[in-house]
């Protein structure tokens, strides 16, 4: 079998799209997204030009494009666990995973079946708002290649968080248990790392081992979406009205006094990111496999002894 | 073509499956029976690539079934006791999916879910919902599903599990119409009368050993020879119970309460209305008296019984066979 038919003709995959898109709950899930993130979009616009679009200045439209982002990737990190935390765990409360595991498919294309059509659909979504961010290049004030930096790491974050889930669909007999553990890393990625990084700063003011503890803070903000999305908005971000907001200005000084935008901040965070998709979904694919988890101990057990 | 070799599998402590040793031959269809919990569905799962033994081998075919599980998967159709399937697909898209899971040629899919459709008679519901068939019907998709690939071997675990009647006997004939198309079956099942009409061998597992494996015919020759009786008395239970024990033509006393006792009774009609004579002369107040049915199966409960106490697992083989 050739690698793309391999690949591209894997019938899981196909077939939870087919499943996942011919419901109406979809069609209705996508409309209403499309709805809410139009109408926000028209009311910023509508309060801050009072129709009289000539008038729009090029950093209100920046202001859009940041709000527009920052949404968006709420989103993601919402809907993402709540639609990949269920892949394997659902199949197995659904008692179809073991007929699955004894077709021909390995745990391999089985675990990479369910990553890459959890997170198409939420590409979609996310390729579905391209229109509502051209309004933005209407007026000026941002770059297409920002948009497009956003978006790629707003898919990242978005893979990132879908191999966590997966990872803990496969690991955890419960759906419940799954969406549990994956939202508590969601929040850890972007609510916990920001609080110990805030911690991290403030400690690092009155300790002798500043230069450690500096690094270390940098390295949270370097890890948290939320703030390397802020350091690809860097250059507009300065100059928004809602920088005057102490919640908008206290992430773009941390962007600026960490150096996020920096190589080594976004190698940190392509390592992070990229490599823990990888370990996760490995680690998955390991579980996956019958008597995975027996093997995997023996194997410990006789390094332990080693 | 199904063979396992001194196959274990513990779970902590307690054995599900002790040194198993089973050969099944092509083209045979094979009942696996014990109670629940006697270690059969722990069998088929290590058969069926689901689960690694502690130790031992299993073999499908010459393929052994922890080293080359991608080649046994590929022989193998198999069918849990409990399985879900996808709701929200038609029975067509179903099969196809797993026909393409499966490897089957795509021309060849179209062709192969006509003819399994027609042969577990769901033909008419080809483009209904899965989740719009009955459990009956359900059963059935199953069965077609694990023929996609058009195996040789098929590992069924209680397929006729929670069905009713009707729906038991259709997919008993399906089952039997696979032995004509050369098909080697490993069924498992606690209902042996049902398994007898259908298996051309059968063996018993008890506590995860084989403690007994025959032809059909031989289990049933065995069988017809005893019937089992239940008495139900207004009191002394018990004591009826001894009374009957020490009776020549008891075998067994299965239940035993205080206003019922279960026997199995190796005699014919003329012993058997003279031990109802006996029991009524020996001052047992005698409510009501029937057989009951399924006695293959009490037999086959007894002779595990038999083997506990002598402890040896292959004597009952032997003898049986």
């Amino acid at each position: 079998m050739h690698l793309t038919e391999r690949w591209f003709g894997n019938p899981l995959w196909r077939k939870e799209l087919r499943q996942r898109m011919r419901s109406g709950r979809t069609v209705l899930a996508l409309s209403l997204y499309l709805f809410v993130i139009g109408a926000v979009a028209f009311i910023f616009m509508y309060v801050n030009v009072q129709g009289q679009t000539l008038l729009l200045q090029p950093a209100r439209t920046a202001e859009l494009f940041m709000f527009l982002s920052y949404l968006q990737l709420a989103m993601i990190s919402f809907v993402t666990p709540g639609i990949a935390a269920g892949t394997i765990s659902g199949e197995r409360e659904r008692q179809t995973l073991a007929v699955l595991l004894t077709t021909p498919l390995s745990p391999t294309s089985i675990i990479i079946a369910k990553f890459i059509s959890s997170i198409s659909f939420l590409l979609l979504l996310i390729v579905m708002t391209l229109p509502l961010y051209s309004i933005v290049f209407l007026f000026g004030g941002v770059v297409p290649s920002q948009v497009f930096a956003v978006f790629g790491l707003q898919s990242l974050t978005l893979g990132t968080i879908a191999s966590v889930s997966i990872f803990f669909s496969t690991w955890l007999r419960k759906t419940g248990w799954s969406t549990v553990f994956s939202y508590a890393t969601v929040a850890l990625l972007f609510l916990g790392l920001a609080i110990l990084g805030y911690f991290l700063d403030d400690l690092s003011a009155h300790s002798p081992d500043q230069g450690i503890l500096s690094w270390l803070s940098s390295l949270c903000y370097s890890i948290n979406p939320l703030y390397m999305q802020a350091s690809l908005e860097a250059t507009v971000g300065f100059i928004t009205p809602a920088f005057h907001q102490p919640v908008v200005a206290s992430v773009f000084s941390v962007v600026a006094s960490h150096d996020l935008t920096s190589f080594s901040a976004w190698f940190t965070f392509l390592l992070v990111y990229v490599g823990g998709s990888f370990v996760l979904l490995i680690a998955s694919i390991w579980r996956l496999r019958p008597g995975g988890l027996i093997v995997m101990k023996k194997r410990l057990v006789k390094w332990l002894m080693r | 073509m199904i063979r396992t070799e001194n196959l274990c599998k513990k779970y902590g402590k307690f054995e599900a499956v002790h040194d198993l040793n089973l050969d099944v031959r092509p083209g045979t269809v094979f009942g696996f029976v014990g109670e629940n919990g006697a270690g059969k569905t722990t069998t088929l799962s290590i058969l069926a690539t689901l689960m690694l033994p502690t130790s031992g081998r299993a073999y499908i075919g010459s393929a052994e079934v922890t080293s080359e599980p991608a080649t046994v998967r590929r022989l193998i159709g198999y069918m849990p006791d409990v399985f879900g399937v996808y709701d929200d697909l038609t029975v067509r898209e179903y099969l196809g999916f797993y026909g393409t899971a499966y490897g089957v040629a795509s021309h060849l899919i179209e062709q192969r879910t006509k003819e399994l459709l027609h042969m577990v008679n769901l033909e008419e519901r080809a483009d209904a919902y899965v989740h719009a068939l009955s459990r009956g019907m359900q059963q059935r998709l199953g069965l077609a599903r694990c023929l996609m690939h058009d195996p040789p071997v098929l590992i069924l675990d209680e397929p006729a599990s929670g069905l009713d009647p009707r729906s038991r006997i259709e997919m008993r004939e399906i089952i039997k119409s696979l032995r004509g198309r050369g098909k080697t079956v490993l069924i498992s099942s606690h209902i042996l009368p049902e398994l007898a009409d259908m298996c051309d061998e059968i063996g018993i597992i008890k506590r995860g050993a084989l403690v007994a494996c025959a032809s059909v015919e031989v289990v049933t020759a065995r069988a017809s020879g005893q019937r089992q009786m239940c008495l139900e008395v207004l009191h002394d239970g018990k004591q009826l119970a001894k009374w009957a024990a020490h009776h020549a033509l008891v075998t067994d006393v299965l239940v035993i309460e205080e206003q019922k006792v279960e026997l199995l009774f190796a005699g014919g009609d003329e012993e058997q209305a003279e031990f109802v004579r006996d029991l009524l002369q020996a001052g047992y107040a005698l409510k009501s008296f029937h057989e009951v049915g399924g006695s293959l199966e009490d037999l086959f409960l007894h002779l595990t019984r038999e083997e506990d106490h002598a402890g040896k697992q292959t004597a009952a083989s032997k003898q049986m066979a």
